[in-house]
């Protein structure tokens, strides 16, 4: 259950604050994946060509500042945004189970998309980059994501879910 | 009967998939689109969308600067004065010198500080963006050094920004030698499996030039990027043979790129002749008094090690430095400016051409350069 216009705000802050994090207050990897969290939230609202879109760009701002292998966020966030509205068709969606595991397994999934789209000389080790690395992200931007949604309000946790 | 038309609902979906499967096609044609065409794309964007935030992060960097404990500064600023005072007499003595010898003053490189902004998002580990751009004299491929030693170079430059790559960065590759010239080699990335791993190797030494742990590597001017005599790490340890033809050694880098904040962009570098730079970062610095002959008795501490000598013929790459440029086995580009400013390395012979005066006055003028630290940046009070 949530509350729409609250949760529309939340969600185009999301990539915003992604950016102050990463960029503007410079704290890398310690921030968590904002970006990812606020496309997956945000592909579920919208239809599978603008959910592209939003990925595209989304995407592209990142790979702004990527020396190593420029284009692989946008494929994997053009990629991540498609499959985010697709996920509208295979689940309803309003439990708080579903919201952590779609956030989990939605990073999760930016992760190994970026990991196959960036050159051989980008790529660490499959096992650290995909099995310890990956997991440990999406799970704290999960959790980050969830809270977010949680304290602001903008999702109530249904009674019956 | 009407003829057949799909609807609303089916036109949108097909319309839905055109748009996916064409912004799919142009991340495609962005992850192979030719470098150029990328960083004018990036740029473009760090330019106008992405502004505020490095404007945010330039901001706070200043300010953190700003919070410096001022005694820290007056004692970085006291060494610095004893540092170039212990230098102007040698200064003009060289500048006689070469007034004498009919030659043209040399050209030193210039140095811009430029604060470090890391953008810290996927994809930017080997980048660095600079707070100074074409305004301030630098360029494309310009070395970015800090006070540790060499951190990387100038990939794209604007107006007022640049962005530089780190030693990380697989592209990255430096011309090096040994302190005292016996070895020269690549020195190129090695990633490891976490980014705390990722070490530098120093590939292409002779097979018997067996370097020793602890020896500074430094870059040979090489090439037309890097000038002579900037630090990039030191010997760790033998990483790989092949036997007969070379050898690959680890290195410790003198940098590590996570802790840098500030940095210095050597702008117009003068390659040809900047061998004294090493200088800068290298405390001990020995110093033929005499040509190589002497250089037999002076200790060049862990350094190199050379094998047996062998038959030139049956190992192409023998014992010989690389290049006919390369000083000999042992030396360090030597110029009359240095055997009048190095006492150290020498021995008591080598000394025993100046008065107990000129011996007394010798040393005053070089500890307090010593005394700044290991580099030339650093300071104590």
């Amino acid at each position: 259950m949530r509350s729409n216009r609250l949760f529309r705000v939340i969600l185009i802050s999301l990539p915003i604050l992604h950016f102050l994090l990463h960029v503007g207050f410079g704290i890398g990897r310690l921030a968590p994946d904002l970006l990812a969290v606020g496309l997956l939230l945000l592909a579920r609202e919208m239809r599978t060509g603008t959910a592209a879109g939003l990925g595209f760009f989304l995407g592209l701002l990142e790979d702004a500042f990527s020396l190593l292998a420029f284009g692989a966020n946008t494929l994997a966030c053009t990629l991540l945004g498609i499959a985010g509205s697709r996920s509208r068709d295979l689940f309803v969606g309003e439990t708080l189970f579903f919201l952590i595991s779609y956030l989990f397994f939605g990073t999760w999934l930016r992760a190994v998309l970026h990991w196959t789209v960036a050159g051989d000389e980008v790529r660490r080790d499959a096992g650290v980059s995909l099995l310890v690395h990956g997991p440990l992200d999406a799970a704290y931007a999960a959790a980050v994501g969830v809270g977010i949604l949680l304290v602001t309000g903008a999702w109530r946790s249904d009674p019956s879910g | 009967m009407p003829p057949f038309e799909p609807d609303q609902f089916e036109s949108r979906g097909r319309r839905d998939f055109f748009l996916a499967s064409a912004f799919l096609i142009l991340a495609g044609i962005l992850v192979v689109l030719p470098p150029q065409g990328q960083e004018q794309v990036a740029s473009a964007l760090r330019g106008t969308v992405l502004a505020p935030f490095l404007l945010i992060q330039e901001s706070l960097h200043q300010a953190r600067v700003r919070t410096v404990d001022i005694s820290e500064l007056q004692s970085q600023l006291d060494a610095a004065t004893a540092a170039l005072a212990a230098q102007q007499t040698l200064r003009h003595e060289n500048t006689r010198l070469r007034e004498l010898l009919d030659l043209r003053e040399r050209a030193g490189p210039g140095f811009r500080s430029a604060s470090v902004i890391r953008p810290g998002v996927r994809g930017s580990e080997s980048m660095l963006l600079l707070d100074v751009g074409r305004e301030d004299g630098v360029r494309v491929n310009d070395p970015v050094v800090s006070a540790d030693g060499l951190l990387g170079v100038i990939r794209e430059v604007t107006a007022s920004t640049s962005v530089a790559m780190d030693w990380t960065h697989p592209d990255f590759r430096v011309s090096a030698m040994t302190l005292d010239g016996a070895a020269f080699g690549l020195v190129e990335p090695r990633s490891g499996a976490f980014r705390e791993e990722d070490r530098l190797l120093l590939n292409g030494v002779p097979y018997y030039t067996t370097l020793e742990p602890g020896t500074a590597v430094v870059t040979s001017g090489r090439g037309s990027v890097y000038p002579r005599g900037i630090l990039v790490g030191v010997v760790d340890a033998l990483a790989e043979t092949e036997a007969g033809w070379r050898r690959g050694y680890w290195l410790i880098p003198a940098v590590e790129p996570a802790a840098v904040g500030h940095v210095l962009v050597m702008v117009a570098p003068d390659v040809e002749g900047n061998e004294r730079l090493a200088e800068l970062w290298v405390d001990s610095l020995p110093v033929a008094p005499d040509g190589p002959e002497a250089l037999e008795e002076v200790d060049m501490g862990p350094s190199t090690r050379s094998a047996p000598p062998v038959d030139p013929g049956a190992h192409g790459a023998g014992v010989e430095p690389e290049g006919g440029d390369a000083p000999a086995e042992g030396g360090v580009p030597v110029e009359v400016g240095d055997t009048l400013s190095s006492g150290e390395g020498m021995d008591g012979e080598g000394r025993g051409d100046l008065s107990p005066e000129e011996e007394d006055r010798g040393s005053d003028v070089r500890d307090p350069a010593r005394e700044a630290g290991s580099s030339g940046f650093e300071a104590r009070s």
